[in-house]
């Protein structure tokens, strides 16, 4: 018990000094923690008397985590929930002990937990998780984990005879394995056909191949990237039907859809948030809460750091997007398409370990409509770490080669952008050049004390 | 104006870490030089004819994959010899690059065979070898850095006295991170590790394929130069990285 004090105050400390000088210290407090005392995972972890609930998968943890957290707090709930970017064992551990008292006799009704495909099932031998949401599984960071088959692999053998409910995308046929692999109890949301479906992937990519037997399989339509309506001709696997069924979507300025019988409107723009809305509806609902409470804490709920953030520098307009992988990248590009004015656009391509140290994804994304006249670019800065690479990847895209520049330097690339001919800006960047650009952002907008961001001095690299 | 065939192989299946970047590259190198490029996509089971084509590009895959293409690719596997005999240009990354060896021997024991053009095996081990590798070749009689990324778990060896590698290994693994070669060169066929967008920042390797290309249907050996502002400076800013590190 006395070790679990010293533990706990020790990493108080590291989290109030760091505070200090402006970030959350996560990663730090937590390590330092558990090294003094192993067990305080699993000790604070059972202070939890509801239910801990875990989100992984590729894309949308951090927005989903999110909402759920909102829908959790608008229903009257105390919720231990980690930061994006410190979603290993450590930062969570630093989750636990910032929220808990000195003698952790404090009690939580949920713990909602963010995390890497990889770290599920290390998770899992400490903290007894009732729920793991996956919210989709595209190729991200190969260099880290190996491929996406190894990925899903880790995640099935990680809860495999546990005592766990599955939350599963029903439009993603890399998932179809789990429930025979698993054999847990898994709940499905998924989305009917809309208006903005393809009859044809717009590349090949990943779910070409059925999970169950390996032949080639068949859709009907493409949400996107290899989210649809699918079958297997060989051996019939196909979409679960969903518990939660998304349906009447409207994309736009906002998000409106219907999730079975109630309807939701968000801020967010964007297919890939339409699925992070209905997981984080799903979940909720299937805990039993109140349709009206969703409601309100899904429209109240507004854009975090980074995913679609608006600023205003003089009389411009600037969003700043986080890009990590190609699909995430291709959505992002689709909603600034979606913005016929004209625009300057900034992209910053760090190769951190954070980000990936390997650059090569950037030539899966689908960057070939940014050629076209109805782009109205008017500039395009490449910057970061690998500004070249970026530059290389939009002159083979078929940019004209006199609207790129490159600027590796982030705050002279940025003023660049922000003084080019177009009437708006978009600010994309890679995972460890995202804080400093959200800074830079912040200090031309005017702001006087730039608002800490948990997780931003861990990879303090570039 | 001429219109080049480029066959990629197994694109469903053999197709890892952006490893399309090549074919853009290619295919937007020859575009700008006035010429016609078509990328012809064959599958599992698809003909192919050697005598129709002008290059053959092939990717990395995962094991599995490698076997599926091993047992398609073996059918035609004369045919493919013959065609690399008469200077064929052909680009094989990673997974593409162990298949044209004997046999690729996974860290559990287990013998995939290879086509056997080659007298080379890879040897499956454990750690991955990764990371951003410099390389220094010989192309066209003109010695030249390359630039890329490396990740695979096979070390390769070779013991074909036909073969020259790709290339010297200033830094990074290479075939084995043991004896400082990269890859494999022979005739106009280069096997390597180096995968994703290897071409768009050497241009100098894209040319050498464009050449090997042109000289082979009978066209002028002097390619139009084309200005590399940005892919020099791409290049520059990994190698400058590289030997930093
Ligand atoms: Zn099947």
């Amino acid at each position: 018990m006395l070790r679990t004090i010293i533990a706990i105050a020790a990493a108080k400390i590291i989290i109030n000094i760091s505070r200090r000088f402006g970030n959350q210290g996560t990663v730090l407090a937590g390590r330092v923690a558990r090294w003094l005392d192993p067990g305080i995972l699993k000790k604070l972890a059972a202070r939890v008397t509801g239910e801990v609930i875990i989100i992984t998968g590729t894309n949308g943890k951090t927005t989903t985590s999110n909402m759920i957290a909102q829908i959790l707090g608008a229903n009257g709930n105390s919720v231990v929930h980690n930061q994006a970017g410190a979603n290993m064992l450590n930062g969570i551990t630093t989750a636990f002990i910032a929220a808990s008292s000195l003698k952790a006799s404090r009690h939580w009704d949920y713990a909602l937990l963010e995390t890497d495909e990889a770290n599920v099932a290390p998770l899992l031998n400490e903290v007894n998780a009732g729920q793991l949401l996956i919210t989709n599984f595209f190729r991200d960071q190969l260099d880290r984990y190996g491929e996406l088959d190894r990925t899903i692999r880790l995640i099935s053998e990680g809860v495999r005879g546990r005592d766990i409910r599955l939350w599963l995308n029903a439009d993603d046929p890399l998932m179809s394995a789990l429930p025979r692999d698993t054999g847990l109890p898994c709940s499905y949301y998924g989305f009917a056909a809309t208006a903005y479906d393809h009859e044809a992937q717009q590349d090949s990519r990943e779910g070409r191949y059925c999970m169950l037997c390996g032949e080639e399989i068949e859709y009907r339509r493409f949400h996107f990237a290899q989210l649809g309506a699918y079958r297997c001709p060989h051996c019939g696997n196909s979409n679960p039907a969903p518990d939660y069924l998304g349906s009447d979507l409207q994309l736009g300025h906002e998000i409106v859809m219907k999730v079975n019988d109630i309807e939701v409107n968000s801020p967010y723009q964007g297919f890939y948030n339409a699925y992070n809305i209905l997981a984080a509806v799903a979940i909720t609902k299937g805990m039993g809460i109140a349709d009206a409470v969703i409601k309100e804490a899904i429209a109240r709920f507004q854009p975090q750091a980074g995913r679609m953030e608006r600023f205003t520098v003089g009389i411009k307009e600037a969003t700043l997007i986080l890009v990590k992988n190609p699909t995430g990248f291709d959505q992002s590009l689709q909603a600034l398409l979606n913005d016929r004015r004209p625009k300057n656009l900034f992209l910053a391509l760090n190769d951190n370990a954070a980000d990936g140290r390997d650059i090569s994804w950037i030539w899966d994304a689908e960057l070939e409509p940014l050629s076209s006249a109805e782009a109205e670019l008017c500039m395009l800065v490449c910057s970061g770490l690998r500004s070249g690479d970026m530059a290389v990847r939009l002159k083979y895209a078929g940019v004209a080669t006199d609207l790129i520049q490159i600027e590796s330097d982030l705050d002279s690339g940025i003023q660049k952008a922000l003084g080019g001919p177009g009437k708006v800006s978009y600010i994309l960047s890679t995972y460890t050049a995202l804080f400093k650009c959200r800074k830079i952002l912040l200090r031309l907008q005017g702001d006087p004390a730039p608002s800490a961001i948990p997780g931003e001095r861990i990879y303090g690299k570039s | 104006m001429a219109q080049f065939n480029i066959a990629h192989l197994y694109p469903d299946l053999m197709n890892l870490y952006g490893d399309r970047g090549n074919l853009i590259c290619l295919q937007k190198r020859l575009e700008w030089r006035g010429q016609e490029c078509r990328i012809q996509n064959v599958g599992l089971g698809q003909s192919i004819d050697f005598a129709a084509i002008d290059m053959v590009f092939m990717g990395g895959g995962s094991d599995r994959e490698q076997g599926l293409v091993y047992a398609d690719l073996i059918k035609r596997a004369e045919e493919f010899r013959q065609a690399i005999e008469t200077d064929l240009p052909v680009l094989c990354i990673c997974g593409a690059y162990q298949l044209l060896g004997q046999a690729y021997i996974s860290a559990d024991g287990q013998r995939l065979r290879g086509l056997g053009f080659f007298d080379f095996t890879t040897q499956g081990s454990q750690p991955r070898l990764i990371g951003n590798i410099l390389v220094e070749t010989e192309l066209g009689g003109q010695t030249t850095t390359v630039v890329g990324f490396e990740n695979h778990g096979g070390r390769t060896f070779l013991n074909d006295a036909r073969l020259k590698p790709f290339g010297r290994v200033l830094k990074g693994y290479g075939n084995n991170g043991q004896d400082g070669f990269e890859g494999i060169k022979y005739r106009n066929l280069i096997g390597t590790y180096l995968h994703g967008p290897l071409l768009p920042k050497n241009p100098v390797v894209a040319d050498f394929f464009i050449k090997a290309m042109a000289v082979r249907r009978g066209m002028d050996a002097n390619i139009t130069p084309l200005y590399d502002a940005i892919e020099t400076f791409a290049h520059q800013q990994v190698k400058y990285k590289i030997l930093n590190s």
